[in-house]
């Protein structure tokens, strides 16, 4: 670190400070400014040590109803990495998370907490089903984009009201969005043993057609060994660039972060905080219902009620860990999207309930809340330097 | 009888109540919380884990009065980490509070299959009976008379009527006693609080385990005294309706019960139209998101005339 302080003359000339007096002011500048560091440091790395305090957390949930958590983690590794087949898994679990994901950052970035992306997922995966019966005979080239897109509307569609609510009156938009997607799980319900009903009394949608459906990776890329992971990852790796080039590169991503940051300086630097909290939570709900729709075009081919295991919800987890920043939120889709694929195989092998796995979610949140914990946790734990002064 | 004298009977507006009162027990706990400073979105998750560990206790005590002190006990646990993530950390009310949901359906999940080696739902239990039980009238004018003033004010089980008294006795506590003004006071000017010497960590820490105490009573009344077991994610977004409420009734407690029985109508009326739903024929999912509707046009119509204590959700740090 440079030692800038001591080269800098004194603003004020008279009265002249002793050397001294100027020696005690560029150290405690000094000070100041490692403990800056430091707590950038810590910062940096609060993600992974909520990470690794929420398998702590897990392992003693585990180990008292007497299970072991050395034989669960590594069950839970081999069900996410330890095949292809598996890695396919991981991913197709972690494509909706990226869309959900990167919805709940773009909010976060705009001072938003969407906590209702299940329901905005719901109307896309309803969107996705309803366009993808009616566009039989199109091309894929067409008719993919064209679902996607519908898709994006409902979800963007579904946030608008809350957000309208939100920008005229006030509205917590924690409650509204929470209200919608209870309302949005009724729709899709209602869809599902109604209007798009399936014949057969179950309640779902007929098989979309095959240019509604998104292909296998393995379709794509023969190399790869027959799995279930489809070309919605693609898509996915589209939208983070999209994000990160909204966010970066847009006077819109701009003047959401300018919002999310301060809005009385947004309003009174001559940004209209009400238009960009409609526009910001309706391209977080947009994200939210592409992940519907890569559900029904690429795991399911079709609706049906129970078509979401809370992507949405999740999707908080990922944002969070991975601090708003749409390539973190990749990194962090994957990890999650792991946790998701291997839960199944750690309940087969090690008997842990898949449950853990929310668990896990609910600490890291937990941790990245309260940043501070970490900080209270070096200050309190960590040996104390002696400050030479 | 006419439809409409079918559905308006006696026991749909002692449904509306029943179904009010764990609502409303959360509301009033949140109207305490948020008037001395803290937001408190958990209360879904504070309600869970009290019905989960009520209905534990409950089965393994035989004692359904042991499960709600067990049920309040776990929800004060819940409430503890998200008053030590707000108050002494500072943190994000919002995201710490949504931390004890997720987490409080990740617990409740585990366990109940760790300890009943299935997910879903529990064996039944008996539920806590009502506190009064009054011979049912005879027929005639009298008669009638009884049913209805029997059924409306005399069916319950000792959580609604302990509701009925909190909306008075918080009311109270709020606007009339010292505890009550200090208390408001950390939630408009802690600053100017923490000058004249109140603490305003211990002011809000009691405030936000009033709060969870509160929702844990909910979740009780809930698990133990309406539905008789435990239910994976039973509580259903009534925390989150609890909070509308709290908003609808101006954060006042008594205003609190108050627009909570309003939700209590709404769920009790789609509970009856259900049944009548063939002459309706109205599809049952459009019903179920009736309470949930209700709640999105409320909030419409009150949220910009109420307004929220002056550093509600804002930490406070001390200058030390």
């Amino acid at each position: 670190m440079t030692d800038s302080g001591e080269s800098k003359t004194p603003k004020t000339p008279a009265p002249l400070k002793s050397s001294q007096e100027i020696e005690a002011e560029a150290a405690e500048k000094r000070f100041a400014l490692e403990q800056e560091r430091n707590q950038r440091i810590i910062r940096s790395i609060t993600p992974f040590i909520s990470i690794a305090i929420a398998m702590l957390v897990s392992s003693v949930f585990i180990v008292a109803t007497g299970g072991n958590p050395v034989e669960a983690f590594s069950a839970l590794f081999q069900g996410a990495f330890g095949s292809q087949r598996a890695i396919g898994e991981t991913l197709l679990r972690s494509t909706p998370l990226v869309f959900t994901g990167l919805g709940l950052a773009y909010g976060f970035r705009s001072g938003l907490f969407n906590i209702g992306a299940e329901g905005q997922l719901f109307l896309g995966g309803l969107a996705a089903a309803w366009v993808g019966l009616l566009v039989g005979g199109l091309s894929w080239m067409i008719s993919i984009p064209l679902i996607l897109l519908a898709a994006a509307f409902a979800g963007a569609a579904w946030a608008f009201i809350p957000a309208l609510m939100k920008a005229r009156i006030g509205a917590n938009e924690v409650i509204t969005t929470m209200m919608f997607s209870y309302i949005g799980r009724y729709i899709v319900s209602w869809a599902v043993t109604g209007p798009l009903a399936d014949k057969g009394g179950i309640p779902q949608t007929p098989q979309l057609p095959g240019n509604a459906v998104l292909p296998r990776l393995n379709l794509i890329f023969p190399f790869l060994k027959p799995t279930r992971a489809h070309a919605g990852i693609l898509v996915a790796l589209i939208a983070v660039v999209i994000v990160w080039f909204l966010l970066k590169h847009t006077v819109l991503g701009f003047e959401a972060r300018s919002v999310g940051f301060n809005p009385f300086a947004s309003q009174a630097g001559g940004i209209s905080v009400s238009s960009t909290i409609i526009k910001s939570l309706c391209i977080s709900g947009a994200f939210a219902g592409l992940a519907g729709a890569v559900e029904v075009m690429g795991v399911y081919g079709r609706l049906f009620d129970q078509f979401s295991s809370g992507f949405g919800f999740t999707g908080i987890a990922v944002a969070l860990l991975a601090k708003n920043n749409p390539w973190g939120v990749l990194a962090a889709a994957l990890l999650f999207g792991a946790l998701d694929a291997g839960a199944g195989t750690m309940q087969l092998e090690a008997n842990v309930s898949q449950k853990v796995i929310l668990i896990i979610q609910g600490v890291i949140i937990f941790m990245i809340g309260a940043e501070s914990i970490v900080t209270w946790g070096f200050e309190r734990f960590a040996p104390k330097k002696v400050v030479a002064s | 009888m006419s439809l409409l004298g079918q559905i308006l009977t006696p026991d749909l507006f002692a449904a509306a109540i029943r179904l009010a009162t764990p609502i409303a027990l959360a509301a009033m706990g949140a109207a305490i919380g948020e008037r001395s400073g803290v937001v408190n979105i958990a209360l879904e998750g504070i309600m869970l884990s009290s019905a989960f560990f009520g209905t534990v206790v409950a089965i393994f005590t035989h004692s359904a009065w042991l499960g709600v002190v067990g049920g309040v006990l776990a929800a004060l646990v819940f409430t503890s980490l998200h008053a030590w993530a707000a108050i002494n950390l500072q943190a994000d009310q919002i995201v710490s509070g949504t931390a004890i949901n997720i987490l409080a359906a990740g617990v409740t999940g585990f366990l109940m299959e760790a300890i009943f080696g299935h997910p879903g739902t529990t064996d039944p239990i008996p539920t806590i009976p009502s506190v009064f039980d009054f011979p049912t009238g005879g027929t005639g004018f009298f008669g009638t008379l009884w049913t209805w003033i029997d059924t409306i004010f005399f069916s319950y089980t000792p959580l609604v009527y302990f509701g009925i008294f909190c909306a008075i006795f918080l009311t109270w506590a709020l606007f009339r006693t010292r505890w009550g003004l200090r208390l408001r006071a950390l939630g408009e000017h802690p600053r100017a609080a923490d000058t004249v010497g109140i603490s305003v960590l211990r002011g809000r820490w009691v405030a936000v385990l009033i709060s969870g105490a509160m929702a844990g009573l909910g979740g009780a009344n809930l698990a133990l005294e309406q539905v008789g077991g435990f239910t994976e994610g039973m509580t259903n977004g009534r925390g989150f309706i609890a909070l509308a409420a709290m908003i609808f009734g101006r954060w006042i407690p008594g205003g609190g019960y108050l627009a909570s029985l309003l939700f209590g109508f709404a769920d009790a009326l789609q509970i009856k139209l259900q049944i009548f739903s063939d002459i309706i024929r109205i599809p049952p999912q459009f019903f179920l998101m009736l309470p949930y509707l209700l709640t999105v046009i409320v909030l419409a119509g009150v949220v910009g005339k109420a307004r929220a204590p002056a550093a509600d959700g804002k930490p406070y740090k001390a200058k030390g």
